[in-house]
């Protein structure tokens, strides 16, 4: 496919000159910059983005620099641990909180002789043009000062040298992952392997954060320190520690570091891709689909509308909008991605923060045991985070929200199907999950209290996303990537998952504080008032954002639309 | 127009501005009921936002839109009840197959799910999509897309049909099957208003034309009003005035 520049003038096509990784950076900037004209909010996005970026370079850069320049185990801990933490930060922020920058897509370079390297290459490049890049390599300079107290120049240098591989590693390794799981969930065939993909990862946190918190716990400072050592030969730290190594007089041990992260990147980079080609040519859907399978009718049309476990449904206009949902929710990629990242995240997350007493360390002591306040906390956390995935629910479906405008549906209406079409995947799960949580704790007595924290912070959540989702919508690029955001509304995506965050816990609170100073009367009424709480919520909060919907409906439709 | 009845559709003093550039310079039209109109323009002209801003689509800044009488902003129930849309580069719900697009549209309508049985299966057997069978429609060909969509438009049986770009992406076949379907909707008493840059389909089909050029109507009337003798692409051409190929551009193809 390619046409490489030693092939030119073979087949007469006139003389090709070689591109380089400089005109994608530069190709950015000039989309960036041309996305800026006229669109106030997203200035205002970038603006916001870069202060975020500033106060953590910044902050990094001083907390890195004081650190690790301080004469005692520090410089030890601080670089590897650090590191180590930046590296993770990057590989998971993407696939949950921010998506991946997808200013340059990919796709659009299918038709273009460009060889893969070249291409690679020049998205690489484009993609450490960017605040979160800069920001860390501003935040991780503060080790190059670290490495120069205690080693000299010498350090500092081979310390530098390791901070600028390092940003390449968070990088590439956020690309290598979002693209690769974007393929696996796109194909039909192994989405579900990426699901148990996910889960592993987001499993092997758990290991980690369990010997972090004991070794702090036990206050053993030697063994921090070896563990310390250990993270430190791990491509999530090397780069970050070489430096120190030097300072250490080991610079045998530094030039291997090196080494090793270079592998790293260069792997990644390889396996990037490979994941990317087949995002450029299996752009749309994944492969044909069920074309031949039953052209035969099971019913008639609106039969088949309706999943068959939702035969309940009427055969109206809401039954109709609910049906459509849920086979959304699972035929959509970038749907099912949301779907399949929170359930992972949801069953992982209160595991990970109560077996490790993780709770003791939130409420700034430890030694405190497990109670089932601590575990109603975690279980508000996972029940708003299930409301969170719905903040952009209408950037999923982008123009096609047109044909609800061309009909006429009532904003109560919608907002009322679509979420009843969401707990139907997600109340189960929420479900499973106290379950799962309350026999691991080895505290079934618990279930009550923390089902009913789960439903009334999904009800809360639900009330102040929907606001969200239909006053902060945004457009997602139509990519295969279901990670993909498009230029800032990364940003974007951020700040409006963390303010129905903060919102719907501010609003769940009041269970949460009941269940503290309540006795154990609160066992029996924890469940039935949770949910009289969140489904009182979620009703009204329906009723409010659905007359706002009504009022801004096409508003909504242009803030949905890609590229106007 | 002097008539009992209400024009089908009414624009009156539209404007819409994108940023700096005024997309829609102020339009006034009126589309007689039982007319087969034709709104002609260059790409760019506002054709698009100026039916976005008549079906509700698209927030005018200035002006009104009426259906059969009825405010689509004012009274959008009433006005949306009697309209059929066909829009441009908007997508569909596109991880449904055929068949329940349809059945979906016709409940969002709120029509009786027998009726949505039937209809469905007749407007899939006439446009020829019924091979498709559980094929999504985002696996959909372009012009398999555009017969798809207009069948979602035409299921309730509405009184208005806007089309916008009805015949772009079609085959031939498929655009003498819906010319003939548009025809026969027509004569029994439908109004049809589609845009399109075609101009042999806008002579072929139309009774009225409106020529739209830079957001503002040009040439408005019955199409022999507009032709006086000459043809459609003449008028057109010297009416948006285009730019003529004098030969000595791109000597070097």
């Amino acid at each position: 496919m390619a046409v490489t520049a030693a092939g030119a003038g073979a087949n007469d096509v006139g003389p090709v000159r070689g591109v380089r990784a400089g005109h994608f950076v530069l190709l950015k900037l000039r989309v960036l910059r041309n996305g800026f004209r006229g669109q106030t909010s997203r200035i205002v996005l970038f603006v916001l983005g870069m202060l975020f970026g500033l106060w953590f370079a910044f902050g990094g850069f001083g907390l890195f620099a004081l650190s690790a320049a301080h004469d005692s185990e520090f410089s030890v801990l601080v670089p590897a641990f650090g590191g180590a933490a930046l590296v993770l930060g990057w590989l998971f922020m993407p696939l949950v909180f921010f998506g991946v920058d997808e200013t340059l897509e990919p796709a659009r370079f299918a038709l273009l002789p460009l060889p893969r390297r070249t291409l690679v290459g020049g998205l690489l490049a484009a993609a450490l043009v960017g605040v979160p890049a800069v920001a860390t390599v501003v935040a991780t300079a503060g080790l190059v000062l670290g490495a120069a107290v205690h080693g000299g120049a010498t350090a500092a240098a081979i310390e530098a040298v390791g901070v600028l591989t390092g940003v390449v590693l968070c990088v590439s390794v956020s690309r290598a992952m979002t693209s690769a799981f974007a393929s696996m969930l796109r194909s039909r065939r192994v989405r579900d392997l990426a699901a148990v993909a996910l889960a592993v990862l987001a499993a092997s946190l758990g290991p980690l954060q369990l010997g972090a918190v004991a070794a702090a716990r036990r206050a053993d400072l030697d063994q921090i320190v070896r563990i310390a050592r250990v993270v430190g030969w791990t491509p999530l730290a090397a780069p970050y520690t070489a430096g120190f190594d030097v300072a250490d007089g080991l610079p045998l041990a530094a030039a291997a570091k090196l080494a090793l992260s270079a592998l790293t990147v260069a792997a990644l980079l390889f396996w990037w891709s490979r994941t990317l080609e087949s995002a450029m040519v299996g752009s749309v859907s994944g492969g044909p689909a069920r074309a031949g399978q039953a052209a035969g009718w099971r019913g008639g049309a609106v039969e088949q509308l309706f999943p068959r476990p939702l035969g309940f449904l009427r055969r109206n206009r809401s039954g109709a909008l609910v049906a459509r949902e849920v086979r959304y929710w699972w035929r959509d990629a970038r749907r099912r991605a949301n779907l399949i990242t929170y359930s992972v995240i949801g069953v992982f997350l209160p595991l990970v923060i109560n077996l490790s007493s993780g709770g003791a360390l939130l409420q700034g002591q430890s030694g405190v045991p497990r109670t089932p306040t601590t575990v109603t906390g975690s279980m508000l956390f996972v029940g708003t985070l299930a409301a969170v995935t719905l903040a952009n629910q209408f950037g999923f479906d982008g123009t096609a929200y047109a044909a609800h405008i061309v009909a006429g549906v009532p904003g109560r209406l919608e907002l009322r199907s679509r979420i009843v079409a969401y707990s139907v995947y997600i109340a189960p799960l929420m479900t499973v999950i106290a379950v799962a949580v309350a026999v691991v704790l080895g505290e079934p007595g618990w279930l009550p209290v923390m089902l009913g924290g789960l439903y009334a912070a999904y009800g809360t959540g639900l009330a102040v996303i929907l606001f969200v989702s239909v006053l902060g919508a945004y457009a997602l690029p139509d990519s295969s990537n279901p990670f993909a955001v498009n230029t800032g509304a990364g940003v974007a995506k951020g700040l409006l998952s963390l303010a129905g965050l903060v919102g719907s816990l501010v609003f769940a609170a009041p269970f949460a504080v009941v269940s503290a100073v309540a006795g154990d009367a609160w066992r029996w009424f924890a469940l039935p008032v949770g949910l009289a709480y969140g489904l009182t919520a979620a009703v009204l909060g329906c009723y409010l954002a659905g007359d706002v919907l009504d009022r801004r409906a096409p508003e909504l439709l242009a803030a949905v639309t890609p590229r106007r | 127009m002097i008539n009992a009845s209400p024009p089908a559709l009414s624009l009156r003093g539209l404007v819409k501005r994108f940023d700096t550039k005024l997309a829609v310079a102020g339009i006034d039209l009126d589309v007689p009921a039982g007319s087969f109109f034709g709104l002609l323009g260059p790409n760019g002209a506002g054709k698009t936002t100026t039916l976005s801003m008549a079906v509700g689509l698209l927030r005018p800044d200035a002006g009104r839109a009426w259906v059969l009488g009825h405010d689509v902003w004012a009274d959008p129930v009433e006005a949306k009840r009697r309209l059929g849309v066909l829009p441009d580069g908007v997508r569909l719900f596109d991880r449904l197959n055929g068949t329940e697009l349809l059945a979906y549209q016709g409940l969002l309508r709120g029509m009786d799910p027998a009726v949505v049985d039937r209809r469905a299966h007749e407007l899939l057997d006439v446009f020829a999509l019924a091979d498709a069978g559980r094929t999504l429609v985002v696996d959909y060909s372009a012009g398999m897309k555009k017969k798809i969509g207009l069948a979602c438009a035409l299921l309730h049986a509405p009184r208005l049909l806007v089309l916008d770009e009805p015949f772009e992406a079609l085959d031939p076949v498929s655009a003498a099957l819906i010319r003939d379907i548009l025809h026969r909707y027509v004569a029994g008493g439908g109004t049809v208003i589609f845009s399109s840059h075609v101009m042999e389909v806008v002579e072929r089909l139309c009774s009225h034309v409106a020529i739209l050029a830079d957001g503002q109507i040009t040439a408005i009337g019955t199409l022999d009003d507009v032709r006086r003798g000459r043809s459609l692409e003449d008028v057109f051409v010297e009416v948006v005035g285009g730019r003529v190929a004098t030969g000595q551009e791109l000597s070097w193809l």
